[in-house]
C-alpha cells in the first residue's frame, strides 16, 4: 500500500532535483569559427570553376585517316565474249507463188417468188386433234377476237375510255389449229406481257439453290433446259416410320441422279467476257422513254441462255425489283427485256466451253446512275 | 440396317448434290444504257365503216403526233413499211416489224355511224412478240374525235414509260395580239398542243394569270376592267364569271385555287403592304396568311393542301417560302445566287418550278421542297410563268422575244430539261395554265 506512495514521492523528488540542478549537466557553446571571405569577379569565377570542371566524355570516334591514295583497281583478265555463231538454217524450197483464184463473175441467184404455202389444215372430225405444221407461220393468228365488237355506252357529254371487253377464250371450240412460232420457241404471246405471269413462269428446275426464293410452279412451256439439276427428293431427310425397300431405293436414284447432275466445269467467265456481255446488252438498252420514277427503279432479271447464246425469250423474268411504282418497275421491265431480246438476237459473244457457268444469267438493270 | 441404308443413301444424296446446288447464275449488273427516243410505228387506223376514212388517218396522225411530242418516241415513216395493216383483228407479222427496228406498234380501228364515233386500238412490244396491255376501245362523238385521239396517245404513253398521261388535257392562257405598248390580252383555252382554241373574254381589259379549278370546270383570273386588279372567277362551260370579294381600295391578283377547289388564296395590296390571304369561295371570307412588311404574292398549295409556297422579299431578295396552309412561320427553300419567281408545287408533290433571274437572264427551273437539286431547264431574255402538266412531267411557260417588236409564245419544256419546244397558238400567248387531265 505505501509503497507506491513511496515510489511517488521518490519520482517527484528527483523530477524536482532534475529542475534545479539539470543546468550543471548541460555543456557550453562552443565559439564560432570565423573564416575570412573576398569577393571575386564573374571572370574569376569562371577561370575557377573551368579549373574545377571535370573532363568531359565524348562519343565520337576518330574517323581513321583517309588513304592517301586510292586503291589501285584491279586489271580486268577476263575477253570479252565471242559472238554465238547461230547455225545456218537449212536450204529450203521456196514455195511456189501463189497463183490468184481465178474470179468468176457472180451472178446473184435467180430471184425466186418466195411462196409459203399455208399449211393444209384437215377439217377436224369431231374430237381428232389437229397437229400444227412443223413450220408455222411467225405469228399465230388469234383465234378470238379481243376488242368487243360493241362499243360501251356513250356518255355524256365527254368521252370516256371503256376497257374492251374481251370474249372468253376458248380452246378451239372450231377445230382451228393455233399455230405457233418455232424459230425462237416463244412462250404464247400472253405468258410474255405480264411480268407476274412471267415471274410465276419461272422453271422449277431452275439451277439456283431452291432456298433461295420461293419455289416456281410448274413451266407453262413444255421445253425443258437440258441440263437441270433434280432436287433430291425429301424422302430422304424425312424418313417414315415404315421403312420398306423402295424407299431406300428411290433414296438410291435420288442420290444416283445428284451425282449424275452436271454442275459448272471449267474456268468461270472472266472479267472481260462478262463486261463484253455487259457492254452488248447495255447497247440496247434504251432508257429514253423511261419515266422520272422508273428512272429510280432497279429490276433484276432472270433469263436462261441457249448455248448459241441467244436468250430463251420464255424464260425471261423478273426476279425482284426495288424503288419506283408498280407501273414504273413495269416500265423498266419491258424495256429490259427489249434490250436482252434485240441484242441476243444473234447471240451473245460467250464461250461456249463455259456454257455451264452462263446458262443461267441474272442481270440487274438500274437506271439510276443516268437519272436527271 | 434398313435404317441404317436410308440413312446412308440421304447422307450421300445430300453430299453430291451440295455442289450442283451451290451452282449460282452469273450475274451482271447493267448501269449503263442509251438515251434515245424509242422508235414506234402507228400505221393509219382501219377505217371499218365508210365514213370513217379520214378520220382513221387524222386519228393516227395526232397519236403519233402526240406520241413524237414528248420527245421520247419517234415515228418510222410509213414509207418504211414492209408489211401493212389491213385487217385490225389479223395477226401482226413481228419480224417485218422488227426488219424496220419499231420497238412498239399502234394498231387501231375506227368506226363512225352518224354522229358516234367508236375507236379502238391494240399496242404491242415488237421484240417481244407480245401485246402491251389489253386493247381499249372510245366511244363519243365525231366532233371530240381529237380527244379520243389523245386517249389512245395517253394510254400508250403510260403503258411504255410508266408515266402518267397528259394529252387529253386543255391549257388557258392569255392570247397576246398587238405590239408591246399597245398589246391586247384576252383569255383563250385550248387543247394541250394548241387545237382548238377557243377565246373566253374579249380585250376590252388587261387579264392576267388565268389559273384552272382542280376540276378544270373554272379559272381564276386577275382583271384591271375596274381600273384596278381584282380577281374573277369564270366558269369555262356557261362563260359566266363573277368577282371575288374584295374590299375597296384594295388590289388582289395571283389567285389560286385550293386542291379541294372550295377556297383561294391570293395577295392582297393594302396600304403599299401586299400578303397572302385565303378565302372560302362560298363565304367570301378572308383570312391573312402572311403579316410582314414585305411583298408576298404568288402562293401555290402543296398537292395535298397543307402547305403553301410563294415568293417574298423579305430577307432582302426575292426568294422562295413554304408555309402551312394555315399560315404560320415559313421556311426559305431558296438560296442559290439571283431571285426566284412564281413558284408552282409539283401535281406530284416532289418539286417546285420556278422563276429565275440571273445576271440578266430568266431561267425556268425545278428544285426539291428543300431546296436540293435545284435544276434549270432554260435561259432566255424572258421566261417566266411555269405551270405543271398533270403527270408532272412537262412544263409549259411563256417565253418573250426582246426588243420593241418582240412577242411572247408558249413552249414546253421536259423536267429533263430536254425537249424544248414552242406551242402553236393563233397569236403570242402568255401566263398558260395547264388544266387537269379530262374526265
Amino acid at each position: 500500500m505505501n509503497t507506491g506512495q513511496y515510489i511517488s514521492g521518490a519520482g517527484h523528488i528527483g523530477l524536482i532535483a532534475w529542475l534545479l540542478l539539470g543546468g550543471l549537466f548541460t555543456r557550453e557553446p562552443e565559439p564560432f569559427e570565423m573564416t575570412e571571405v573576398s569577393v571575386i569577379s564573374g571572370a574569376d569565377f569562371d577561370a575557377l570553376m573551368a579549373a574545377a570542371r571535370p573532363p568531359q566524355s565524348t562519343t565520337e570516334v576518330a574517323q581513321p585517316a583517309q588513304p592517301t591514295e586510292a586503291p589501285e583497281t584491279p586489271e580486268l583478265t577476263s575477253e570479252p565474249d565471242t559472238d554465238i555463231r547461230q547455225p545456218a538454217p537449212l536450204p529450203t524450197d521456196t514455195p511456189p507463188e501463189d497463183t490468184p483464184p481465178e474470179l468468176a463473175e457472180q451472178t446473184p441467184p435467180p430471184e425466186a417468188p418466195v411462196q409459203d404455202p399455208p399449211p393444209d389444215l384437215a377439217e377436224p372430225v369431231g374430237d381428232v386433234a389437229v397437229l400444227a405444221p412443223d413450220v408455222a407461220p411467225e405469228a399465230a393468228p388469234r383465234p378470238v377476237e379481243r376488242v368487243a365488237p360493241e362499243p360501251v355506252a356513250q356518255p355524256e357529254p365527254e368521252a370516256t375510255p371503256d376497257p374492251v371487253e374481251q370474249e372468253a377464250v376458248t380452246p378451239d371450240s372450231t377445230g382451228e389449229a393455233v399455230e405457233q412460232e418455232t424459230q425462237e420457241a416463244t412462250a404464247p404471246e400472253e405468258a410474255v406481257s405480264e411480268i407476274v405471269t412471267e415471274a410465276t413462269a419461272a422453271p422449277a428446275a431452275s439451277s439456283r439453290p431452291p432456298g433461295r426464293r420461293p419455289a416456281a410452279p410448274a413451266p407453262r412451256v413444255a421445253e425443258a433446259p437440258t441440263e437441270t439439276v433434280e432436287t433430291p427428293a425429301p424422302a430422304a431427310s424425312d424418313p417414315a416410320p415404315s421403312v420398306n425397300n423402295d424407299d431406300v431405293l428411290a433414296a438410291l436414284a435420288a442420290a444416283q441422279e445428284a451425282v449424275a447432275a452436271p454442275t459448272p466445269s471449267g474456268p468461270p467467265l472472266s472479267a472481260g467476257e462478262k463486261d463484253a456481255l455487259r457492254v452488248a446488252v447495255s447497247q440496247c438498252w434504251n432508257i429514253g422513254a423511261l419515266s422520272s420514277e422508273a428512272m429510280e427503279t432497279t429490276v433484276v432479271i432472270g433469263v436462261q441462255m441457249n448455248r448459241d447464246g441467244t436468250p430463251v425469250i420464255d424464260t425471261i423474268r423478273m426476279l425482284s425489283s426495288s424503288g419506283g411504282s408498280d407501273a414504273a418497275v413495269r416500265s423498266v421491265f419491258d424495256s429490259a427485256r427489249r434490250a436482252i431480246v434485240r441484242c441476243g438476237s444473234r447471240g451473245y459473244s460467250l464461250p461456249e466451253e463455259k456454257f455451264s457457268q452462263w446458262q443461267n444469267i441474272e442481270m440487274t438493270f438500274d437506271p439510276r446512275k443516268m437519272g436527271f | 440396317m434398313t435404317r441404317f441404308l436410308l440413312s446412308l443413301c440421304a447422307g450421300l444424296a445430300l453430299m453430291f448434290s451440295a455442289p450442283a446446288q451451290a451452282q449460282e447464275p452469273l450475274r451482271i449488273i447493267i448501269d449503263e444504257a442509251i438515251i434515245e427516243p424509242l422508235p414506234f410505228a402507228a400505221p393509219a387506223f382501219q377505217a371499218e365503216s365508210p365514213a370513217a376514212g379520214q378520220m382513221a388517218s387524222d386519228l393516227a396522225s395526232v397519236v403519233a403526233a402526240d406520241l413524237i411530242g414528248t420527245g421520247l418516241f419517234r415515228e418510222i415513216p410509213s414509207s418504211a413499211y414492209i408489211s401493212t395493216v389491213n385487217d385490225f383483228n389479223a395477226p401482226v407479222q413481228y419480224a417485218d416489224w422488227k426488219a424496220i427496228n419499231a420497238q412498239a406498234l399502234v394498231t387501231g380501228a375506227v368506226n363512225v355511224q352518224g354522229n358516234n364515233l367508236n375507236v379502238k386500238f391494240r399496242l404491242y412490244d415488237v421484240f417481244s412478240g407480245a401485246e402491251l396491255g389489253s386493247g381499249l376501245q372510245f366511244s363519243g362523238t365525231v366532233d371530240g374525235w381529237r380527244r379520243m385521239a389523245h386517249k389512245v396517245s395517253d394510254a400508250v404513253y403510260a403503258r411504255i414509260t410508266g408515266e402518267g398521261p397528259y394529252f387529253d388535257s386543255r391549257v388557258v392562257y392569255v392570247s397576246e395580239t398587238g405590239p408591246k405598248d399597245d398589246r391586247k390580252k384576252r383569255l383563250a383555252i385550248m387543247d394541250y398542243d394548241g387545237a382548238n382554241v377557243q377565246y373566253l373574254t374579249d380585250s376590252g381589259a388587261i387579264v392576267l394569270a388565268p389559273r384552272f379549278s382542280p376540276s378544270g370546270d373554272r379559272v381564276l383570273y386577275t382583271s384591271y376592267e375596274s381600273g384596278f386588279p381584282r380577281i374573277y372567277v369564270l366558269d369555262i362551260g356557261s362563260v359566266s364569271r363573277r368577282v371575288l370579294e374584295s374590299a375597296e381600295g384594295t388590289m388582289s391578283f395571283a389567285p389560286r385555287f385550293s386542291p379541294s377547289g372550295q377556297t383561294v388564296v391570293y395577295s392582297l395590296t393594302q396600304g403599299g403592304n401586299t400578303d397572302i390571304f385565303q378565302m372560302d369561295i362560298a363565304s367570301g371570307q378572308s383570312v391573312r396568311l402572311t403579316n410582314t412588311p414585305a411583298i408576298e404574292t404568288a402562293p401555290s398549295y402543296s398537292p395535298d393542301g397543307s402547305r403553301i409556297v410563294f415568293e417574298s422579299d423579305r430577307s432582302g431578295t426575292q426568294q422562295l417560302y413554304v408555309m402551312p396552309a394555315t399560315g404560320g412561320e415559313a421556311q426559305r427553300i431558296s438560296f442559290g445566287e439571283g431571285r426566284y419567281g412564281t413558284p408552282v408545287w409539283s401535281p406530284r408533290g416532289d418539286l417546285v418550278a420556278f422563276t429565275k433571274q440571273n445576271k440578266g437572264r430568266f431561267h425556268i427551273g425545278v428544285m426539291r421542297l428543300d431546296g436540293s437539286q435545284e435544276r434549270l431547264l432554260t435561259a432566255s431574255f424572258l421566261d417566266e410563268g411555269p405551270t405543271w402538266a398533270p403527270n408532272g412531267r412537262v412544263i409549259m411557260f411563256a417565253r418573250e422575244t426582246q426588243g420593241a417588236s418582240g412577242s411572247s409564245t408558249l413552249y414546253s419544256v421536259d423536267i429533263s430539261g430536254r425537249n424544248l419546244r414552242p406551242v402553236s397558238t393563233p397569236s403570242g400567248g402568255s401566263d398558260p395554265s395547264w388544266s387537269p387531265l379530262q374526265k
